[in-house]
């Protein structure tokens, strides 16, 4: 029973930081029908922006003020680079044919990845130490603050996303320019603007989720973005792409689903269970479990 | 342009046949390389070129051929030639096995389900399921090339192994293009209702075009376990399937561009190795750049004999 609630614990955590990379992934699919390969790259990137933050900006301090300010500021320059990337790798592809924005992706992908690589290093770096060691120890169950802060700032951030998308005018574009971006056009939505949006918000989550890794892995390298971002974007899938309670739900059930594989198997074959997991789920409902059935359009 | 077009490939083939006796050694190793890569790559434009399926993960059954070819020859001690006929069909099975269930799947979803078999693959080698596979390690040597008790260990035996199998595979995509299986995926590639509607059997040719680029890429496996003598989880990581992924597309799904892609991506490289920490980073700027300059690949697929004004602008690519 301790096993499973210290599980469930983690699970959690994992979860939430896939659930916010993965918004970034639902998103964009959501309006562009493309797989934003980059985007894992950009969650890692954000980890070392942070680390490169507070060594030269905010000089080291671990003051409430300082990590506020190291947050906002890597969720700034990641939202910056969102924007430059759709604007040079994605904007000209948007009437192409699918593949080249897949393949353009993944080129946007290596060049983040391989320029972290030349600005940082290969080798692994440690984030710092944000928030201070506090563990609570209920009767065998271990919960970090570290833990604490990155569920419920999640949570947070994901309910608010949702009211936006939800409640707002801005929202109601978003959501239009999802189903039909032609007909949103005709409704004098400015679709353009609308991408670029979602790359500023779905970047800035992504900078939020690699800092959680940051501070919650500690060690950081140029390639994890390949990692954490395959995860975050099977969880958008098994939560159904394009589909924003989607891939909440989707990175919560993937966070716990690999919290118990690690606990009660071996973490060794953690990516062989996530993927099977993926493929029953895509056999079984083959368009995610909050995604719509898409009848074939002749 | 025609006079071009008529004489590359005679002038390709009679390159590619003299090229090992001009070349020293480690020139002769990254040939190899080529003509390995090719092979797969052009495995994968079957799939995902010639029948329009969003496949990313086709290291897989190049690495199971690989693997099969391996734990064959040192585990119960088959000669590499005879390894050949299992190096191939067990990935054309594994291929058959695996796309049958998920073949319906519509593109992206199709595109992450293949990522997922290559990363459950590399994982379960990895972690030695069996106790054959090596573990992380992989399994190191291998016999080397003989038959019929003539020893072929020379680098220009591979050598030509290696080209004998290019040769093969172009062979068959020359046979394929002009049958009816290739007309079938042919035209469920441009359009699989439309397909259907004719009388197709969408699914079926589905899971041949898998069959048949697993095969084809399982035999250029083998080659590869004789080229190194050994075989490792890395060399068939998905970050491969990607590359190979990415040749077919920037290509355009065409020999010509299939091979300037395998090139570029991996002989180019052995040229410019002061720049090796520079690779990637030219290489995604590269890669942006193409599509960006040229949509439908480099030198974009025409197929068979349609005459020209029958075919739409635009409505000839993926």
């Amino acid at each position: 029973m301790d096993i499973f609630l210290q599980q469930l614990a983690n699970g959690l955590t994992i979860g939430s930081m896939f659930a916010l990379v993965a918004l970034g992934y639902t998103m964009v699919y959501g309006v562009m029908r493309l797989i934003n390969f980059a985007h894992g790259d950009m969650v890692a990137a954000s980890a070392f922006v942070g680390l490169t933050i507070y060594t030269h900006v905010t000089g080291q301090a671990t003051s409430l003020a300082a990590v506020v300010a190291i947050f906002l500021l890597s969720a700034v320059v990641m939202a910056v680079l969102g924007v430059v990337l759709e604007r040079v790798a994605y904007r000209p592809l948007r009437e192409a044919p699918r593949l080249s924005a897949v393949v353009s992706a993944l080129g946007a992908s290596l060049v983040i990845q391989n320029g972290i690589m030349l600005i940082w290093g290969p080798r692994m770096r440690i984030f710092p130490e944000l928030v201070p060691q506090v563990y609570w120890d209920f009767g065998g169950v271990v919960i970090s603050l570290i833990q604490v802060i990155i569920l419920v700032l999640s949570l947070v951030l994901m309910i608010a996303l949702y009211l936006f998308v939800e409640k707002t005018r801005i929202g109601a574009a978003i959501r239009a320019s999802s189903i039909d971006q032609d007909a949103a056009r005709l409704m004098g939505i400015n679709v353009n603007s609308i991408i670029a949006l979602i790359f500023i918000i779905g970047s800035s989550l992504g900078a939020v989720g690699g800092l959680f890794i940051g501070l919650y892995y500690r060690g950081i390298t140029f390639n994890m973005g390949w990692q954490y971002g395959l995860y975050a974007f099977v969880a958008a899938i098994i939560g159904g792409i394009g589909n924003i309670p989607g891939a909440m739900l989707g990175g919560m059930l993937l966070g716990l689903f690999n919290a118990f594989i690690a606990g009660y198997v071996s973490s060794t074959w953690a990516d062989a269970f996530t993927f099977i997991l993926l493929i029953v789920i895509l056999i079984i409902r083959p368009t995610g479990i909050l995604g719509e059935r898409v009848a074939e359009k002749v | 342009m025609k006079t071009i077009q008529r004489f590359a490939y005679p002038i390709f083939f009679a390159v590619m046949a003299i090229l090992p006796h001009v070349l020293d050694s480690r020139w002769q190793a990254v040939a190899i390389t080529f003509l390995i890569f090719a092979v797969v790559a052009l495995s994968q434009d079957i799939i995902l070129g010639k029948s329009g399926m969003f496949n990313m993960g086709q290291a897989l059954f190049f690495g199971l051929g690989a693997y099969t070819t391996a734990i064959l020859n040192n585990e119960y001690g088959w000669s590499i030639i005879a390894t050949i006929p299992l190096a191939i069909l067990i990935p054309a099975v594994c291929g058959v096995l695996l796309a049958g269930p998920i073949v319906h799947l519509r593109g992206d979803y199709l595109l992450v389900t293949t990522i997922g078999f290559n990363i459950v693959f590399v994982q379960v080698v990895q972690n030695n399921l069996g106790g054959i596979t090596g573990g992380p390690n992989g399994i190191f040597g291998l016999d080397s090339l003989s038959f019929y008790g003539i020893d072929l260990t020379s680098q220009v035996s591979v050598y030509y192994f290696a080209f004998a199998v290019l040769l093969l595979t172009l062979g068959i995509m020359r046979n394929l293009a002009g049958s009816k299986a290739g007309r079938a995926m042919h035209y469920l590639r441009e359009d699989q209702l439309a397909a259907e509607s004719i009388g197709i059997n969408t699914r079926i040719y589905k899971i041949f075009a898998f069959a048949l680029g697993a095969g084809i890429a399982g035999l250029a496996g083998t080659v590869f376990a004789v080229q190194y003598s050994a075989v490792s989880p890395e060399a068939f990581d998905f970050i491969q399937s990607v590359l190979f992924f990415s040749i077919v597309i920037v290509g355009g799904s065409s020999v010509p561009g299939v091979l300037i892609g395998v090139f570029v991506m991996f002989v180019l490289p052995e040229i410019f190795r002061e720049f090796a920490t520079w690779r990637f980073f030219i290489f995604g700027f590269a890669m942006i750049a193409a599509m960006i300059l040229r949509p439908r690949g480099i030198i974009p697929a025409t197929f068979g004999k349609i005459p020209k004004f029958l075919i739409k602008e635009n409505n000839h690519g993926a």
